[in-house]
């Protein structure tokens, strides 16, 4: 059972402040992702949650038990590394009991934990060999078998995919989802690939420059992303920020016409931002009679569908999504238009989301 | 003691054909001339200055000598008298565990603390900056000085070890350091620590340095014990640093001279309590004012038995030390 709290939670590094006061509460059993571009501070509130590196200000409390002074190798806490952190001088084997039985766990109870984890992560042909005779798949079991020998409450993950090759990197991934269900602890990982957020977390924090833009589960951070940072930062293709005025329900963008919000929007600024992505967009011909006008610079085809690229007057590029078929000529003129409900509108200077 | 060993390799790829030049037959390039140029002055060097010694003193050691003059051929008879024949026999009994206990005594004294001082400077405790200059300091200074230096220091009168006892009222302590056959031996081991204590440590420090951090952070959290953490991680992942400094503080024990000369004397006083092999062969071999005549055939046996005896045994060290290591 683990369910943390984080309670203005500040962290200096001298006189240079990279933590601005996070509040976070997780629940048992969660699978939780920081995501953020590099610098946000996801690794360093990791390190703090650990113990591996102080807290300046604010609590840190784990079932209720403020951990702030707490060593870091008596919180219940275990942690993966980035570079997965072995021991080079010892086997796998003796890599997962050097933790285990330094617990004062007995012999058996050590063997059995081994035991568990070396099934559940395949690694039983692999007990005699050291680090270095391991793969960068192999090296990531041993890590995670490393922390699970503990049955740590709390589970830290920090990057675990980011040495891994592509093809791998998926596998991997599933096999941290699954595992997270099977041993039903509480999991934090960490990452900066937003994808990897998404399909792992049950529910994602969104971090930038030492602040939470977001909590939420992946789907409501799509759907209602809480400002233009977590908008643009999840999805791909990205979504496009276009400036528009407000004219009642029309929303009007310099030198490419106007189109209809298709939704009410809460109160009286003229000057908004919109945001909308690929699936919110249809690609009209230029001779449609709604639409922002806009000409297209390239396709992207996937297969299953195709992302036309095309650039309205005031310069912005945005990504429609459109079926495989769909094959404008680079340079063609288009118009493009709002699918009713998929609009995303933000204040001008806050960046804020504006409720519907 | 002389810490410090280069292992120079060289390799040249083969020379380009456009490069070839004919010259008395045979095939050089300018980049084989240069190469050369480079090796062959000092390789010439060596020969004279080390090779050409060892090998003579292994000749030596197989003649009867009269002063400078070459005798007769007398096979082991040299050797039989070092090892076996009174009073010599006992001599080198002497001398040769005095150095056993020099190295065991440094192993403690100057690796033992060059490794703590070492994970002090790593751990980078207040100061650390100040101090990693201040212990290697000593270590530029010159033998002799150091010899006279503590030499100063341990006068019975007019030292600053006695002057101090006896400021603090601990004068029933005060007492000819160098000159007592009990603490002769260990003051000279002390000064020797003092000397050299900069070298382990920075050999450890930098073994210390090449740990990743991530590996120390997965430690921590698994416990929080101190030793646990030097005594199982840290001690052997620096195992290639143990390596140098072990098998050089072997090398250097043994080989102890410059030290015990300048403080001690060519005799070892007191009474051969500092008396180590270095002194004996040199006495042996040169002769002194006490000792009476110069003996090039026993110090060479001598000299030889002290060259196999460290290079067997530092040969097996090496190789055990070794096998301990392990590649990051």
């Amino acid at each position: 059972m683990a369910q943390l709290s984080l309670r203005g939670i500040r962290k200096r590094f001298k006189a240079l402040e990279v933590l601005h006061g996070i509040d976070l509460e997780i629940s048992h059993g969660e699978l939780i992702v920081f995501v953020g571009p590099s610098g946000c501070g996801k690794s360093t509130l990791l390190r703090l949650i650990a113990g591996l590196d102080p807290i300046s200000d604010g609590d840190f409390l784990l079932n209720g038990r403020r951990m702030n002074d707490v060593a870091p190798s008596r919180r219940g806490i275990a942690m993966v590394f980035q570079s997965y952190a072995l021991y080079p001088h010892m086997d796998v084997y003796e890599n997962m009991a050097f933790g285990a039985r330094l617990m004062g766990l007995t012999k058996a109870e050590v063997e059995a934990r081994i035991a568990d984890a070396a099934r559940m992560l395949r690694l039983e042909p692999l007990m005699q060999r050291k680090p270095r005779e391991l793969s960068g798949g192999q090296r990531q079991r041993v890590a995670i078998g490393r922390a699970l020998v503990r049955k740590p409450e709390l589970l830290l993950l920090d990057e675990p995919l980011s040495n891994l090759d592509a093809a791998l990197r998926s596998d991997v991934r599933l096999e941290i989802a699954k595992l997270h269900r099977d041993i039903g602890g509480t999991t934090i990982y960490v990452t900066h690939d937003q994808v990897e957020a998404m399909t792992l977390a049950d529910r994602i924090v969104v971090m930038n420059q030492g602040r939470i833009e977001q909590f939420g589960t992946p789907r409501e951070l799509y759907e209602t992303p809480a400002n233009t940072f977590v908008a643009t930062f999840i999805g791909s293709p990205r979504m496009a920020l276009l400036p528009v005025t407000r004219d009642g329900s029309q929303l009007g963008l310099a030198g490419s016409g106007a189109v209809d919000a298709g939704m009410q929007i809460a109160g009286d600024e003229r000057e908004l931002t919109l945001g909308v992505r690929p699936d919110g967009l249809i690609l009209r011909p230029a001779n449609a009679a709604t639409g922002l006008a806009a000409k297209v610079v390239y396709t992207e085809y996937l297969g299953d569908n195709a992302y036309v690229y095309a650039r309205l007057s005031e310069g912005t590029l945005v990504s429609i999504r459109c079926s495989p078929d769909t094959r404008p000529a680079p340079e063609e003129d288009v118009r493009i238009d709002l699918v009713p409900g998929k609009a995303h509108v933000f204040n001008r200077t806050s960046g804020e989301r504006l409720p519907a | 003691m002389a810490p410090g060993g280069i292992s120079p390799g060289a390799a040249s790829p083969a020379p380009l054909p456009h490069e070839t030049l004919k010259m008395f037959g045979s095939p050089l390039t300018g980049r084989r001339l240069w190469i050369a140029a480079l090796i062959v002055p000092p390789l010439a060097f060596v020969a004279l200055f080390v090779v050409y010694p060892i090998l003579s003193a292994f000749a030596y050691a197989f003649f009867e000598w009269k002063g400078l003059a070459r005798g007769e051929f007398v096979w082991f008879a040299n050797f039989h008298k070092v090892l076996f024949q009174e009073p010599y026999a006992t001599w080198t009994i002497n001398a040769f565990l005095h150095n056993v206990f020099v190295f065991f005594a440094l192993m403690v004294l100057q690796n033992g603390i060059g490794f703590v001082l070492a994970y002090c400077l790593w751990r980078e405790l207040p100061g650390a900056r100040f101090h990693r200059i201040a212990v290697f300091l000593p270590v530029v200074l010159s033998t002799i000085i150091v010899g006279f230096l503590f030499k100063l220091f341990l006068h019975p009168l007019f030292g600053v070890v006695n002057i101090s006892l006896r400021a603090v009222g601990l004068g029933g302590l005060a007492m000819p350091w160098l000159g007592d056959d009990s603490t002769a031996l260990m003051a000279l081991i002390i000064a020797n620590a003092w000397h050299m204590v900069g070298f382990p440590t920075l050999v450890f420090l930098a073994g210390m340095q090449r740990i990743p951090g991530e590996i120390l952070d997965a430690v921590r959290m698994e416990t929080q014990s101190e030793w646990v953490k030097v005594s199982k991680i840290v001690w052997p992942l620096v195992a290639p640093s143990a390596t140098v400094v072990f098998t050089l503080l072997f090398v250097g024990a043994f080989n102890w001279f410059e030290l015990p000369y300048v403080m001690a004397g060519l005799d070892g006083s007191p009474h051969g309590a500092t008396d180590v092999l270095g002194l004996y062969f040199y006495r042996t071999a040169f002769g002194n004012q006490s000792g009476g005549a110069q003996d090039f055939g026993t110090g060479s046996a001598l000299a030889v038995l002290i060259f196999l005896f460290i290079a067997v045994v530092a040969g097996f060290l090496t190789m055990y030390l070794r096998k301990r290591e392990i590649q990051l």
